[in-house]
């Protein structure tokens, strides 16, 4: 599902993302008139390279990463990849050091198994058949980039609505607004619409079919719901509240860092150095970043920096 | 060149064939229900998964092609009623001096890409569905039909007009009873163009929940299933090659006897 959303997204995005390739990609951050950096220098000597998928939350988390390894005295060499299948692919084949992934990703398009047979500790599992392959998953964060339901924010507080539960009750008490507005992958998977229905025991009445760019700004105004993307920046642009998943239907996708088992051998405190920022990335921190970039235009290396200080996360 | 002249080189003119023989008009609905035929055991021989399923049932299939013939059709008939007495406006000698801007205007609308024009209407003015795609696909293909119309009606003969005038008919019979029957053929091919234009175009409406078989050939694309993009597919051809070939067949009905 990564790999298509982020697909669908850079549609949506589209403007965005191509001035940001244009102006933005050109190892830009690289200060290279200060590669030591005020860190503890546990990685001076190494160089690492850092890749990312094609869409602005990966390029983020991969900004974020440089920074820090940056900080900790390593030589970063940045490169943006596209596509989730070649990232992948270039980190097997030793042309990147490290990508974050995730673990819905890891599970189905990388490890191959369906969106209906998911383990309750997905990530574990992942972690564990990938070793497999001899790339090792560092600790997730707890964001978790996948569907969700989304509803404009003064109408969740109007109608007191927190959950999926809520809404279905909602939805069931009042049969006229039940309208969603979603896109054609999430309204045909088995793990997007038709399941949500069956999970949650209700039925929307009706199906409002759009590009996924405009479902964000359709939420409100055509539709009371919207399938979103839980970390999207939009999301905070068009002020929308995302409904918790209180049945865990959906299929986690936690972002976490994987690398070649060799280089976290040959680096082990890159374990020890990722983990608080791992952890501090939330679903609210990873969305107000997105913002940020898609939204106000800045760049991620800029916004990247400037969450690490602001969290006081570079050692 | 003015504007006049470029449209009469760039008019799709009609081909001029003598009326079908019994076996010319059966030969394109049989080759159509051979392709419905294959694609129908081809899809039958597949292992179909839920979403294939969900996608590619009768109900949803007819729902979905009803509704492609819809957009289309509904298009149609605007572009028609907009443009065709545009077009016999525009060729009247007092809109001289509106004809380069109004042409310009009917250019652009063909040069913006339907895509940006329905999500334009989307994003600016949250106008979606049945109306915001037909408001798209009649800004998409009124040139044809408008080009057409104005070199149909400019290619009469000045003479044939004049005659006319001195039998005593007024400029309104003239345009009635000569200008628009002789014109008639071509301004059908500039419609059964935009026909084609339409059917084809409509898939870009399920990008903003109008429905059609977009809906299917997108299904398809976003869940990574190529028997469903490929039925999407073949019923838009099958349809537009239909659709094309009842518009041949108006035009020969259509068309005054004797041209």
């Amino acid at each position: 599902m990564k790999s298509r959303s982020a697909r669908a997204r850079a549609i949506g995005a589209a403007g965005v993302i191509l001035a940001l390739l244009l102006t933005g990609c050109g190892g830009d951050s690289n200060d290279e008139a200060d590669p030591g950096g005020g860190g503890g220098g546990e990685l001076s000597g190494a160089t690492l390279t850092v890749g990312a998928k094609e869409f602005t939350e990966s390029k983020v988390l991969a900004q974020i990463t440089a920074e820090v390894l940056r900080n900790a005295g390593a030589d970063v060499d940045e490169s943006s990849l596209s596509g989730s299948a070649t990232v992948r692919e270039a980190l097997e084949k030793s042309e990147i050091d490290m990508y974050w992934e995730y673990t819905g990703t890891g599970w189905v398009n990388i490890l191959g198994n369906t969106t209906t047979d998911v383990p309750d500790d997905l990530y574990e599992q992942v972690a564990a058949a990938d070793e497999a392959n001899e790339i090792a998953w560092l600790e997730p964060a707890p964001m978790n980039d996948t569907y969700r339901i989304a509803v404009a924010g003064d109408f969740a507080e109007e109608n007191s609505l927190a959950t999926m539960s809520d809404a279905a009750e909602y939805i069931k008490a009042n049969s006229d607004d039940g309208v969603v507005c979603a896109a054609s992958e999430f309204i045909n998977r088995d793990d997007g619409l038709p399941g949500l229905e069956k999970a949650y025991g209700f039925e929307f009445s009706e199906v409002v079919e759009l590009d996924l760019g405009l479902v964000y700004t359709q939420v409100g105004s055509k539709c009371s719901f919207g399938e979103v993307f839980s970390t999207d920046g939009r999301i905070v642009a068009n002020e929308l509240t995302v409904l918790e998943d209180d049945k865990a239907f959906f299929v986690d996708y936690n972002a976490a860092l994987t690398m070649r088992q060799e280089t976290l051998d040959e680096y082990p405190s890159l374990a020890e150095l990722m983990a608080p920022i791992s952890e501090a990335l939330t679903d609210e921190e990873i969305t107000s970043l997105n913002a940020k970039v898609d939204v106000d235009g800045e760049k991620e290396a800029d916004v990247a920096k400037q969450w690490l200080e602001d969290n006081d996360l570079l050692g | 060149m003015p504007p006049a002249a470029a449209a009469a080189q760039l008019a799709m003119l009609p081909a001029r064939r003598e009326r079908r023989t019994l076996v010319g008009y059966l030969f394109m609905p049989v080759f159509l229900a051979l392709v419905c035929l294959s694609l129908y055991l081809y899809v039958k021989s597949q292992d179909l998964d839920s979403i294939e399923v969900r996608a590619l049932n009768a109900e949803s299939l007819t729902s979905t092609t009803w509704r492609h013939i819809q957009l289309t059709v509904v298009s149609t008939f605007f572009v028609i009623i907009i443009a065709v007495p545009l077009g016999v406006l525009l060729t009247r000698p007092f809109t001289r001096r509106y004809r380069g801007i109004l042409l310009t205007i009917a250019n652009i609308g063909q040069a913006v890409p339907t895509i940006g024009v329905l999500s334009l209407l989307a994003v600016a003015f949250l106008f979606l569905g049945f109306a915001s795609a037909v408001v798209g696909l009649v800004a998409y293909a009124v040139l044809p039909v408008l080009r057409n119309t104005m070199v149909g009606l400019q290619q009469v003969d000045e003479s044939i007009l004049e005659a006319g005038r001195g039998m005593g008919i007024s400029k309104f019979g003239v345009l009635r009873r000569i200008e628009l029957p002789l014109a008639v053929p071509i301004i059908l091919a500039g419609v059964r163009t935009a026909l084609i234009i339409n059917v084809g175009t409509a898939t870009l409406a399920a990008y903003i929940n109008a429905g059609g078989l977009g809906q299917i050939i997108v299904a398809g694309l976003s869940t990574n299933r190529l028997t469903v993009q490929l039925t999407g597919a073949v019923l838009t051809a099958v349809l537009a090659l239909l659709i094309d070939y009842l518009a041949g067949i108006a035009e020969d009905v259509l068309r005054p006897k004797g041209l």
